[in-house]
């Protein structure tokens, strides 16, 4: 996905800032306003940190589960503990975690839910509809797929890193 | 979304789409049972939290609707219908009225929209993993409230 090559870290952002401008001095002169000004944006892209969601490659299956974790957020002055959902699945060897945020406002998206529409992610709110993939249906109000979730397994347990924005 | 700046302009642009209103009734009341009128309003600010957090894209949660348990139920009724008149012609075509206080059950009928009544669990005694849980399930009992109700017409104001 093309969105990870467009990534830079905040450190990496930071040092190409700093050594643009003429190094350590300069560290302070990067005064408390541009600061403020450029977080948001770094903190748009997320923190590549990855968390366990407490559970193991094994017990996933292609039927899509959700899982519910905590994610740290550092808010300038104190950090804060934030709930997070994915939808995990796997697709051949491949582990597949989508956000259920619906890409038309937000509203939590569920699995299979709707009769009428078996096999899809399903938005109460205005009946917006995603694929198994996350792809939206046409002729629903979303406009764009399901946000995915970087995923590593590391010694058989799920971690969950950043979301990533497709289009 | 919510009563804040950052929600406003999202709203402007998708108004069409944001037909709900929730409104928290929350009591106050000195020398009296303190604590079990906090507990009811911390009860109803984590559910009305949550319910805002499943249907965001849909739900407006408006800031509470606070009166004194001295208050009688002709005047707070009068006061509410004030805000759910100013709201239903807003745009908003349905409200919810989410409380822990009974006093609200015996007003139900006179209500003129949904009046949901979920009895305080008082969250004292839990840890924030455990209020989690039983905020969200919870929440689960009542989110098919909000989507059968929107299957339905909503409800006339005029008389
Ligand atoms: S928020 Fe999901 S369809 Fe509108």
């Amino acid at each position: 996905m093309s969105e990870k090559k467009h990534r830079v870290s905040r450190r990496q952002f930071l040092t190409y800032t700093l050594t643009g401008v003429g190094g350590f001095m300069a560290a302070g002169m990067l005064s408390p306003m541009v600061r403020m000004a450029l977080d948001p944006a770094l903190e748009a892209t997320g923190d590549s940190e990855f968390v366990s969601v407490g559970l193991g490659e094994d017990e996933l299956t292609d039927e899509p589960q959700i899982v519910n974790f905590q994610l740290e957020i550092e808010d300038a002055w104190y950090t804060s503990e934030q709930p997070r959902s994915a939808w995990i699945y796997k697709d051949g060897d491949e582990i597949i975690a989508l956000s259920p945020i619906c890409t038309h406002l937000g509203c939590t998206v569920n699995w299979d839910s709707n009769e009428d529409y078996p096999e899809q992610f399903f938005c109460p709110c205005h009946f917006g509809r995603f694929e198994r993939d996350g792809t939206n249906v046409a002729g629903t109000p979303p406009t764009r797929p399901l946000d995915v979730y970087d995923v590593e397994v590391r010694d058989g347990m799920i971690y969950l890193g950043q979301i990533n924005q497709r289009s | 979304m919510k009563w804040k700046v950052t929600d406003i302009d999202t709203y402007q642009q998708a108004k069409e789409y944001v037909d709900t209103a929730v409104i928290p009734l929350i009591p106050l009341q000195w020398g009296k049972s303190e604590k079990e009128t906090i507990t009811m309003g911390e009860f109803t600010e984590y559910i009305t939290d949550r319910i805002e957090n499943q249907f965001t894209g849909r739900v407006f949660l408006m800031p509470p609707f606070t009166y004194l348990k001295t208050e009688s139920s002709e005047e707070k009724l009068r006061r509410l219908m004030e805000w759910d008149a100013h709201l239903f012609q807003q745009g908003f075509k349905y409200v919810f009225y989410v409380t822990s206080d009974v006093a609200w059950k015996s007003l139900d009928k006179k209500l003129p929209d949904e009046l949901i009544w979920i009895p305080a669990i008082s969250s004292e005694t839990m840890n924030s993993d455990q209020l989690k849980k039983t905020v969200e399930q919870q929440t689960s009992q009542i989110m098919p409230l909000f989507t059968g109700k929107w299957q339905t017409e909503p409800n006339n104001r005029d008389e």
